[in-house]
């Protein structure tokens, strides 16, 4: 009963918007506008299939709850959804579910479901699909690391009816929403999770706009419109299907080739845009250029305090006022990235900045150098102390520094030359890289981490990601280990007050900033390219329906249930 | 006594093959783990991730990487030899189901690239020689040009050329034959530079050999000295050549294939070696150094058949 009557006004709505939808169709019909006319307005068209040309990595299996790295949101983000994402202000907005409540104790956590979705293979959406979900990204066959660790919390869960599903915490956790926000825990059909693992990567099932058809490897998964599909918010943004018949997702490892690509007309949009090539392309009006910056924590160095010479905070600081960041920044990025002064990404609305911290000062770094005992200079001009040279290693991953940036790590370290600071690079491939970092092999380190939420902080920051995880990683890479820090980053995350919460990341930030622990460059870029042709390419979220616009995930992955091709 | 040359020159060549396979597993084998970190967590999505530790006790059960290294090594080299090639870690695909996929586009590119350069080699050897010493010295600045030019650098250009400028053809490879135009010419043109550069040297010998002169002599053209004799002898060096440079396109193809967005072998090892894939590396690697084995054994045979007096030696 209670189905039939919330079912009832969704038909309802959903007729009338379908007959607008209609009306709307009508109007296409009209002679085109003239050529020039320009490409902004217009009705949407039905039909058609987009090329998306991307450069991560092709996924080693289609289903993010394995493993759960970015190539994987990007992918599977156009065919399955979570319970919660993120809205065009940066606000955390239910999707598959449609609210939730928490305990007085904060241990537990009841989610309400929505209903009257289903699976693209018919199975329907209810408590019992999502707790079999989150039963399969603890499951130790399943090899779920970044979902696994979001609900690291959860002690017990019970569908307690078709839409209720009740949580109990090990400890109160305030990110969980956050956590419900991110693709790698995106909710799929439980039948199809019951398949192989290799049948579930291959084509996982989901309630998204569009459903896997095909992958070929190497080349693209083929992704084709679900054309029963309903947008699980009370405000869809448009009626019925996806516009688009489908969407090729092709993978083209090297920048040029799919800048080429674009330009040639062969696809419609590409990722990871270079600097470079998104300067040239803002003088081309046939190209757009959508920047999405991921959530999380800013891209920074790292200044590893555990091992001398930053064990002393003196030196920390010191190298920090020695090197230009914001010339390199301006010359090698044309402008496509914003210089940052924040542990957390711009999108994080409880980010916290201190800019006066990280002034290009090469006095006060010589000062500071002085005070600290390296007041002797080598045959090569670099500083020493005791007879030792002032020396720091820098391993970086060639496979997470785009060329712009490992220019900007040289740029550093020419200029920290200047203050009589060595600093060597070593470019390396991403297996080597982590073999250093296992090693504590470095005293300065470049990482990203995606995670939706300021709780991003504590995997980073708390003296407990000093431990290795079981495969030798540790997210600490500045090894602070502070009692005070641990304990402002437990509290924040645990409180129910939302002004408490904010207080205490900012408290938690501004520790870390004036330790001099880490260098904030600039956001985890996170470029897009695409023809002026293909309309409606997620710039915000579905809130912004006004501009006909598409939506990006809460981990700033690009979504085309609004986007169509124009002519 | 001329079959039991045959066999044991067979046996020989059968014999080396085994042995350079078996090198080239045992160094992979070895050389992988020196690598700093945990095969298991390649296992799990990737070298960083934070997989449990029942996740990475799982994948080393599975993947028998909790026995001792020899162990696994003797282990690994029965398993090969019985040709079972293994479970790819990053796709979770038997190795072998994938390598029946990538040869055949890899195959494709490579025998096109080697037929188009052999093609253009002899061409302008034979133009060059008709055209006296000017001509020569300019094809033999030619060919070093081109023989140097990185496949690398060579790509962008002829993107940039053919794809953006022009719009005549694809940048990105599709199976088309207009989509294999620019990864075969990237390829083919420094291969045809470095083999161009060897046959017009013998074609020039023979042109002006004795032999040469007699067929003139007999009132054979130009034309047909250029065909029936030099050509001959241009060969000789471009069939030994191509043993070597049929193994060079193939590592070619790992940079080509990433460039055109290809399928293939080259662009799979990337990969594989990128997310340390040992089972898909060493795959590929035992691929690559058998067809190179029997490659070279039959760039011996060609030489034999063309030149008699190989065959007599």
């Amino acid at each position: 009963m209670t189905h039939a009557r919330t079912l009832a006004p969704r038909v309802l709505t959903t007729s009338a918007m379908v007959a607008a939808a209609l009306v709307l169709a009508g109007c296409t019909s009209t002679p085109a506008p003239a050529p020039g006319a320009g490409n902004d307005a217009g009705t949407p068209v039905t039909g058609g299939t987009l090329v998306y040309a991307s450069g991560d990595a092709e996924p080693s299996c289609l289903d993010p709850h394995v493993g759960g790295n970015y190539p994987q949101a990007l992918v599977s983000s156009q065919y399955l959804e979570t319970l919660y994402t993120k809205d065009a202000k940066g606000e955390l907005v239910p999707w598959l579910a449609t609210g939730s409540t928490v305990s007085d104790d904060g241990l537990t956590r009841t989610v309400k479901i929505r209903e009257g979705i289903k699976f693209t293979d018919g199975t329907a959406l209810d408590a019992a699909a999502v707790k079999a979900n989150f039963e399969h990204l603890r499951d130790p066959k399943t090899a779920s690391s970044t979902g696994y660790l979001a609900l690291g919390k959860i002690k017990t869960m019970k569908a307690v009816d078709a839409s209720t599903l009740e949580l109990k915490l090990s400890t109160p956790d305030n990110a969980l929403l956050e956590s419900f926000s991110m693709p790698w825990v995106a909710i799929e059909s439980p039948t199809a999770l019951k398949r192989s693992q290799e049948e579930n990567c291959a084509a996982p099932v989901g309630t998204g706009p569009f459903k896997v058809e095909s992958w070929k490897k190497q080349d693209s998964v083929n992704l084709v419109r679900n054309a029963d599909y309903v947008q699980p918010t009370d405000s869809p943004s448009h009626a019925g299907a996806a516009y688009l018949d489908g969407i090729t997702w092709r993978f083209i490892p090297e920048a040029a080739t799919r800048y080429a690509a674009l330009q040639a007309g062969e696809v419609n949009i590409i990722d990871n845009a270079q600097p470079d090539t998104i300067a040239a392309a803002a003088k081309n009006e046939a190209i757009k250029h959508l920047d999405a910056p991921r959530p999380g924590a800013s891209n920074r160095i790292e200044l590893n305090s555990s091992k001398a010479p930053f064990d002393d905070v003196r030196v920390r600081e010191a190298f920090i006022h020695a090197v230009n960041v914001n010339a390199g920044v301006d010359s090698l990025f044309f402008g496509t990235a914003k210089r940052s002064y924040s542990p957390l990404s711009s999108v994080e609305p409880l980010g916290f900045s201190e800019e006066s911290l990280f002034a290009y000062d090469p006095a006060k770094a010589g000062q500071l150098l002085d005070a600290a005992g390296y007041t002797q200079r080598d045959a090569e001009g670099y500083r020493t102390k005791d007879g030792k040279r002032l020396s720091l290693v820098f391993p970086v991953s060639t496979s997470q520094s785009i060329p712009a940036e490992q220019s900007l790590f040289q740029q550093l370290q020419a200029t920290a030359k200047e203050s009589g600071i060595e600093v060597k690079i070593n470019l390396l491939d991403l297996s080597s890289w982590y073999g250093e970092l296992f090693q504590h092999k470095y005293n300065l380190v470049s990482a990203p981490y995606t995670k939706v939420g300021p709780s991003v902080l504590s995997i980073l920051f708390h003296s407990d990601s000093t431990i290795p995880a079981p495969s030798g990683y540790f997210a600490n890479l500045s090894q602070v280990k502070n009692p005070e820090l641990d304990k402002l980053l437990e509290t924040a995350g645990s409180t129910k007050d939302e002004a408490e919460r904010k207080d205490l990341y900012a408290k938690a930030q501004k520790l870390v900033l004036e330790g001099y622990y880490l260098l904030p460059l600039y956001d985890q870029q996170n470029h897009f390219l695409y023809s002026a042709k293909t309309q409606g390419v997620g710039t915000t979220t579905y809130s912004a329906k006004t501009q006909g616009v598409g939506t990006t995930t809460a981990v700033a992955s690009p979504t085309f249930f609004d986007t169509w091709l124009g002519k | 006594m001329r079959l039991g040359k045959v066999a044991y020159w067979t046996l020989g060549k059968i014999g080396g093959g085994i042995f350079v396979l078996w090198a080239v597993a045992t160094a992979i084998f070895f050389g992988i783990r020196m690598i700093p970190g945990d095969p298991a967590e390649a296992i799990m999505g990737g070298p960083g991730s934070q997989a449990s530790a029942e996740a990475l006790a799982a994948a080393r059960a599975e993947y028998r990487l909790d026995q001792p290294l020899l162990a696994q090594y003797f282990g690994q080299l029965w398993r090969l030899a019985t040709g079972d090639l293994g479970t790819s870690y990053s796709l979770k695909v038997p190795v072998a189901e994938v390598l029946g996929e990538l040869v055949p586009p890899t195959l494709t590119l490579a025998v096109l690239s080697l037929l188009v350069a052999w093609v253009l080699a002899l061409a302008v050897a034979t133009a060059s020689i008709r055209s006296g010493a000017v001509g020569r010295a300019l094809a033999s600045g030619l060919e070093i040009v081109s023989a140097a030019v990185p496949h690398f650098w060579l790509a962008s250009v002829l993107i940039l050329l053919f794809s953006t400028s022009l719009g005549w053809l694809p940048p990105v490879s599709t199976q088309t034959p207009a989509g294999l135009v620019l990864p075969v010419a990237t390829l083919a043109l420094p291969l045809a530079g470095f083999l161009g550069q060897v046959m017009r040297d013998s074609m020039l010998d023979a042109h002006i050999s004795s032999f040469a002169l007699s067929a003139r002599a007999r009132g054979e053209s130009e034309n047909g000295v250029l065909l029936r004799h030099a050509l001959r002898h241009a060969a000789l060096p471009g069939i030994a050549l191509s043993g070597w440079a049929f193994g060079s396109l193939l590592s070619g193809a790992v940079v080509v294939e990433s460039i055109f967005a290809r399928p293939g072998l080259g662009r799979s090892l990337l990969s594989a070696v990128t997310a340390r894939d040992i089972p898909m590396v060493t795959g590929v690697a035992l691929l690559s150094a058998a067809a190179y084995v029997v490659i070279m054994a039959f760039s011996d045979i060609a030489e034999r058949l063309a030149d008699p007096r190989v065959r007599a030696a």
